[in-house]
């Protein structure tokens, strides 16, 4: 016994009452009957205002008798099915007084499947059972990506998408190279489908782990259109329009004197700090006036190129440039670095080399970290990336 | 620093905040701004005609909007009255707010609304962090608000374990405030037990700064009403009086942190204190104060900067934090609102602190009021590079000398 | 500028910033244009205390401060040009190219003016208090500029 649309045949008929109109029933006075193939056959009763309605063996005192299907009785109760094109095609035929079968359709208010809530079991199988239908190609670009999602918990389960050439596949188990990893139970991975949380929120709490490439992570939004949950009508929410602009100005900055002294240095792989005249302490980069002092600094002092580094920060987590649009691959490391000639608070920042960060030790007061050189651009432009990174000096 | 001498008194006489949250696309820049102004007025018991300056202000250029200030007339009611856009990074807010003071305090006007706000859901922060940068040489290096150095500084003081449970208590205290605060954007409903777990499997950013330890983006908008003396004793709630303030900047680059005790520094929260605390002839701040509504962008700054605010010494401020005292119901209550780790709508975050504040002080804040009589609260605000501002508000005028 | 300013280090650095905004209309400015894009209508927020039509639609009254969201009412897509000026450069951040009107319109119904294009008139011949109705565009983009221009009646 088929329920196409998830209503079962009783349902329309045990809330009747509750969907009675009263108003509908003025001037009507009679029984209607219904059969429902290998379902039963009900009996309708309207009489001064109200309504009876109840199971009946025998619909032969009903002034018109309407016979269905239980997918079709359903489905044009629910506004699914068209009553005309089924009465035309015979699913429904009715037997006696037309005119009075026309009197019932202003008897009740239309029937609203309560949502029935699927199993988070129910909810996993159609999420990814219908993930390959949700991929977005336009969004792809060119690279092959593998995502594994790791869904734990007994209502889980282990797929991997492989999204290549614009097409998106899905298969169960994990790949052993992903690009990305997500691992969460099954429970927090069908509340965030649903937008029930976010996934900051799982992420700061630790419920949720991703591995690999986070940019990736982004974008599974646009990879994957959103979901909708199987049968529930698309609940028409009120449009909220949002603009979205990439704002793109050109700029131009005047380096002035000192910072072009500065930025031309560096095509000559020289590194100027200048020198404060009255405290003695070295700005790097140099800088017009002394910020303690407030006097101008006119001494020029080319230090380094070696240095120690004093601070390592080591970021596992990219934005990407805006200047650039693209992103840092991860784990890199922005350093603190006291060049020879500096001392104290004058360190220089700048990248260190990506496959020596673990090798690096910091400083500590008296105690020197690792020493390190710069490394510098074949092509020097006068811009402070004339220098690519430092990296160990031996 | 020279001293301060207000014309007349200032107080505040009413707070309004939106919901902070992400998930504001129901309303635009100005409507949202509306929100908070309007809880603002009806908290005052006031009227827009009986507001005669606005202050306004947000990060400049986060939603890519010039001048937002224009369009949000619509939601402030500031057309037909004096107005001022200010903007000063994170500390945006606690400049609002001594902006409004020092207005109200000089006579030129009797009653400001600042009023701050953010939308970062529309905006870009790390474009606009960027943008903050020496476009000359640090733009190309710059790695947007994060930095581990401080966690670094914590763990080499104190060492590893301590130091990484004292960070996770302080944020597990942070977040149960936030569960009371109705206004606060992120609240998980973390407990003590999950420390362990939470140290060991929150994804580190960039050193030992975890996801769990950093503070979010968020929209939000928050209005706070100052007027003089005459007019507040006759505002419909008890108005808070505005004591004093300080704002404390550095140079603008970063590195000039306490990575190396060796050499002599002197931090702005440090100097912000001293200067304040010693011409208000305040010797013991941790006794004086009755809360601290701190700027603290992450649990490792809100842990460090503890020492430098109470003027403490040693481990004094890891075990302020270990005994729990910093919580709601503690000896010093720290952000009972959940502080910026909960929300962080950047350019109201700086204003929301003395405006909690206040709340705190007036005593109905809602579910997360200190359940004591608070009489003299601190407030705090951060940006840029150790940007520092510091208000004291104050529940009676009685510490005017006579 | 000091006498014998060194220049010989100055130089320009050339920059660029590209970054992706987004902007909501909000509820009500929501309805607005999606009344626009899909119905071809313009409507319009009334605050009934002080009898004003709002075009385009606001929350709140600028007036008293009433909350007016819901209080939505049809304004015509015909009005008048109360004020114009021509716009004769370039540029790509503009709708249209040059030279072009734009307009302030009061459409029937509305009590405040609406800025935009009008067409199908020169520039020389434009004047106050020429009569122009709404011409919706074929393409919408979600924008005001779902109203394409407006022309002579």
């Amino acid at each position: 016994m088929s329920e196409k649309f998830g209503v079962k045949v009783e349902e329309i008929f045990d809330t009747m009452q509750e969907r009675f109109r009263p108003e509908g029933a003025q001037g009507v006075d009679a029984s209607f009957g219904y059969d429902i193939t290998g379902r039963g056959k009900w009996r309708l009763t309207v009489k001064d205002g109200a309504m009876t309605i109840a199971r009946a063996e025998d619909l032969g005192d009903c002034v018109v008798v309407t016979r269905a299907d239980p997918d079709t009785f359903v489905g044009v109760n629910i506004g699914k099915v068209d009553g005309t094109e089924a009465f035309t095609t015979g699913k429904i035929s009715v037997e006696g007084d037309m005119g009075a079968l026309g009197k019932t359709f202003k008897l009740f208010k239309r029937f609203t499947p309560p949502k029935k809530e699927p199993t988070v079991r129910e909810y996993i199988l159609d999420m990814f059972g219908t993930l390959t239908a949700r991929f977005q190609p336009q969004a792809a670009g060119d690279s092959k990506l593998v995502i594994c999602y790791d869904i734990g918990g007994k209502d889980g389960g282990r797929w991997t998408a492989v999204i290549e050439h614009g097409t998106c596949t899905l298969s169960e188990g994990l790949a052993s190279s992903p690009s990305l990893t997500l691992a969460m139970k099954a429970k927090d991975w069908v509340d965030l489908m649903l937008g029930r949380v976010d996934a900051l929120t799982l992420l700061s709490t630790a419920r949720a782990k991703l591995e690999g490439d986070m940019q990736l992570a982004m974008r599974l939004g646009e990879l994957f259109a959103k979901y909708t949950p199987p049968g529930q009508e698309a609940v028409q929410d009120e449009e909220l329009l949002v603009l979205k602009k990439v704002v793109s100005v050109g700029q131009k900055f005047a380096t002035g004197p000192v910072m072009g002294k500065f930025l031309n240095g560096l095509k000559e792989k020289k590194i100027y700090a200048n020198r404060c005249p009255v405290c003695k302490r070295l700005q790097l980069p140099p800088r017009e006036v002394c910020a303690v002092c407030r006097v101008r600094v006119e001494e020029f002092v080319e230090v380094g190129p070696k240095g120690n580094v004093r601070l390592l920060d080591t970021a596992y987590y990219a934005s990407p440039d805006p200047l650039t649009g693209e992103t840092r691959e991860t784990p890199y490391a922005m350093a603190y670095i006291l060049l020879d000639g500096c001392k104290g608070q004058e360190a220089f920042a700048h990248f260190i080399r990506n496959d020596q960060l673990d090798r690096i030790e910091m400083g500590w007061n008296e105690k020197k970290g690792t020493i390190v050189r710069p490394v510098w651009a074949e092509e020097r432009k006068g811009k402070v990336t004339d220098i690519r990174y430092f990296e160990i000096d031996e | 620093m020279g001293t301060r001498k207000k014309h007349r008194n200032v107080g505040v006489i009413g707070v309004g905040q939106t919901k902070h949250s992400s998930h504001r696309e129901d309303v635009n820049q100005p409507e949202m701004v509306h929100e908070a102004v309007r809880e603002a007025l009806d908290d005052a018991g006031i009227t827009l005609n009986d507001v005669d300056c606005i202050v306004h202000g947000n990060m400049e250029l986060f939603e890519m909007i010039h001048q937002p200030d224009l369009w949000h007339a619509l939601g402030t009611g500031a057309p037909g009255k004096s107005a001022f856009r200010l903007t000063t990074g994170g500390t945006t807010g606690a400049t609002l707010f001594c902006a409004a003071d020092n207005l109200v305090a000089s006579g030129m006007y009797d009653v400001v609304m600042a009023i701050g706000f953010e939308k970062l859901q529309e905006g870009h922060t790390t474009g606009g962090i960027t943008n903050m940068a020496d476009p000359l040489w640090f733009r190309s290096l710059q790695t947007g608000a994060l930095t581990g150095t401080c966690a670094y500084d914590v763990i080499q003081e104190f060492g590893e374990e301590r130091a990484k449970k004292a960070a996770m208590i302080y944020r597990i205290i942070m977040d149960q405030h936030a569960c009371l605060n109705p206004k606060a954007h992120r609240a998980f409903g973390l407990e003590f037990d999950q420390m362990d777990h939470l140290i060991r499997s929150s994804a580190r950013l960039i050193g030992e700064l975890k996801i769990i330890d950093m503070c979010s983006q968020s929209d939000g908008a928050c209005a706070v009403i100052l007027a003089c003396e005459e007019k507040a004793k006759r505002a419909a709630q008890k108005p808070v009086w505005v004591r004093d303030h300080i704002t404390v900047h550095r140079e603008e680059t970063f590195n000039i942190l306490g990575y190396d005790q060796a050499t002599e520094e002197e931090k702005t929260h440090k100097v912000a204190a001293r200067e304040l605390f010693k011409r208000n002839g305040i010797t013991n701040p941790l006794e004086y104060f009755d809360v601290f509504e701190m700027y603290d962008p992450s649990s490792w700054w809100g842990l460090d900067w503890l020492r430098d605010f109470f003027q403490l010494e040693g481990d004094e401020h890891l075990r302020l934090v270990e005994d729990r005292e910093i919580s709601r119901t503690g000896k010093m209550p720290i952000n009972p609102s959940g502080g910026v780790i909960a929300s962080n709508p950047i350019g109201a975050t700086a204003l929301v602190r003395p405006a909690e504040a206040a709340l705190q002080v007036r005593g109905n804040a809602g579910p997360h009021q200190i359940p004591r009589p608070v009489n003299h609260a601190l407030a705090s605000g951060f940006g840029g590079t150790m940007w520092t501002v510091l208000m004291m508000l104050e529940k009676e005028l009685d510490w005017q000398e006579a | 500028m000091k006498e014998g300013f060194d220049t010989s280090n100055c130089f320009t650095i050339q920059g660029k910033l590209a970054l992706p905004y987004s902007y909501f209309a909000g509820r009500v400015g929501s309805r607005f244009l999606v009344r626009i894009r899909d119905e071809k209508k313009i409507m319009g927020t009334r605050c009934n205390r002080c009898a004003k039509v709002y075009l385009p639609p606001r929350q709140t009254c600028d007036v008293c401060t009433e909350d007016i969201r819901d209080n939505w009412v049809d304004v015509a897509n015909e009005g008048e040009v109360t004020n114009f000026t021509v716009v004769r450069y370039r540029d790509r951040h503009l709708p249209k190219d040059p030279p072009y009107i734009l307009a302030v319109i009061r459409l029937d119904g509305a009590d405040t003016s609406l800025v935009h294009v009008v067409e199908g008139v020169s520039p020389d011949r434009v004047r106050t208090g020429l009569r122009v109705r709404a011409v919706f565009a074929e393409q919408t983009t979600n924008t005001l500029l779902d109203i394409d221009h407006f022309e002579p009646v």
